[in-house]
């Protein structure tokens, strides 16, 4: 080939099947005691497409993840799909996953060697919270005429004590399978 | 529990919206909310709901499935409606203690719920009627254009496919992998919060580990087979314009329009 290709074929499967795992943990829910609304494992597939894929082919990965939505696969939290699901009030917290991702990946790779576990930490909790929690709160705000705090409380508040634990476990997560994952020769050059 | 999600929303049908090409029916989708975010009066949501009722008679989809589509909304749809309801300040027609309904809240109110659920009805009519591969095919024909300007149509659509395909793959994983974790003593639906957080660990890195072999394992079978993207690609199902998509993108054209008109005249 002449010309350089948009992304590696590898690249391409990698951000392929991500976005496909991030569906399926759309549906992995688990229920809290003490707040109206469950722990869905969407999240974690965001922050481990940015830790696991980098910034480019993790934002990639986020991105056709929205698209299958847009095209009608059921693949948001309780099974919810479709444009209008994009557009509407909550719509927000979706269309910040690729940023989230990226923010996430061009923390999570420090330019020489392997993050610590606290770098990693922070990766997630700056992409998988507070992207996501800006982007969707203002969202939810404008296309409901609520007030920033009214959409705060109704789409971020609750929400909040569940999100940071899954930042724990996705952070121990990202490190154990990146330190797993060259035994398989997965990592490539370019 | 994970065995009872069937994939896709698409009914199949012949009716006159499901044999419009899946071009249309996106770009269609598209004018439809153009037109719902500029329309401002009374004139234009009723023309925009006449619209939407008569294409959901046109569909052929039983309301009920249409009207599922709403449920995951109806908690944000009431919270929406209130909050307009009580928050917008006006004339006050009537109060109780500290809620004040005012008259410009009533009208705002209603505006946003109706809204949303002209919103939410008739996008959800693009995926009831077109199947998830035929939509893929139609978002790649439609970003073609602007493959001139560095947008990977081919790759995009590529990797919808893939990621399609291994949704059911990637869920049988995950509901034999948490077997075979329960079989070693791991609990996943007992204990608190914390140690439930806990519990996922063993679910999630095999999980995704396995996501990475595929992958691995793909590249290797494309690349046996001499894969090298999307030019020269010869289809089985080609798209084709017909006549009614010509139809249908005026007549969505014309209510943009509309929509405009209404906003800058009456």
């Amino acid at each position: 080939m002449d010309k350089k290709a948009f992304i590696s074929l590898r690249g391409m499967l990698k951000a392929g099947l991500m976005a496909a795992l991030t569906a399926v943990l759309a549906w992995v829910q688990i229920p809290l005691p003490f707040s109206p609304v469950p722990i869905t494992g969407q999240t974690f597939g965001v922050m481990l497409a940015g830790s696991l894929l980098g910034k480019r082919t993790g934002c990639l990965s986020m991105l056709i993840f929205l698209l299958l939505g847009t095209a009608g696969v059921p693949v948001f939290a309780g099974a919810k799909a479709g444009l209008g699901v994009l557009l509407g009030p909550t719509g927000g917290y979706l269309l910040a996953f690729p940023l989230a991702a990226y923010t996430i990946g061009s923390i999570a790779f420090p330019s020489q060697g392997s993050p610590s576990p606290m770098r990693m930490g922070w990766a997630n909790f700056l992409g998988g919270i507070l992207v996501i929690y800006a982007l969707g709160t203002i969202q939810l705000s404008l296309v409901a005429h609520m007030s920033f705090g009214a959409a705060f409380v109704a789409g971020a508040l609750y929400f909040i004590p569940g999100d940071l634990l899954k930042v724990m476990v996705a952070t121990f997560v990202g490190l154990r399978v990146r330190a797993i994952l060259p035994r398989f020769k997965m990592e490539e050059k370019g | 529990m994970l065995k009872d999600i069937t994939i896709g929303q698409y009914i199949p049908g012949d009716s006159l919206i499901h044999l419009l090409d899946p071009r249309t029916k996106i770009l269609g989708a598209m004018a439809f909310i153009l037109a719902l975010f500029i329309a401002s009066g009374p004139e234009g949501y009723l023309i925009l709901t006449l619209f939407s009722i008569i294409i959901i008679i046109l569909s052929r989809i039983p309301t009920s499935f249409v009207l599922r589509g709403l449920k995951p909304l109806y908690y944000i749809l009431a919270f929406t409606v209130l909050l307009n309801f009580f928050l917008t300040p006006g004339v006050e027609i009537w109060r109780w203690k500290f809620l004040r309904l005012t008259e410009e809240g009533l009208r705002q109110g209603l505006f946003m719920g109706w809204r949303l659920l002209l919103l939410v009805l008739t996008t959800s009519l693009l995926t009831l009627t077109s199947s998830p591969i035929a939509l893929t095919d139609g978002i790649e024909r439609l970003l073609n254009p602007f493959k001139t300007i560095g947008v990977p149509a081919h790759e995009l659509a590529m990797m919808m496919t893939i990621a399609l395909r291994f949704i059911p793959t990637l869920l049988e994983e995950t509901d034999k992998i948490m077997k075979a974790q329960m079989a070693r003593g791991a609990e996943f639906e007992s204990g608190n919060i914390v140690q439930r957080a806990k519990g996922m660990v063993p679910l999630l890195v095999p999980l995704f580990i396995s996501a990475f072999r595929r992958a691995d394992e793909l590249a290797m079978a494309m690349e046996a087979r001499c894969y090298r993207g999307g030019e020269g690609r010869t289809r089985m199902k080609q798209l084709e314009m017909k006549k009614r998509d010509y139809y249908a993108l005026t007549l969505m054209g014309l209510l943009v329009i509309f929509a405009i008109y209404e906003r800058l005249c009456l």
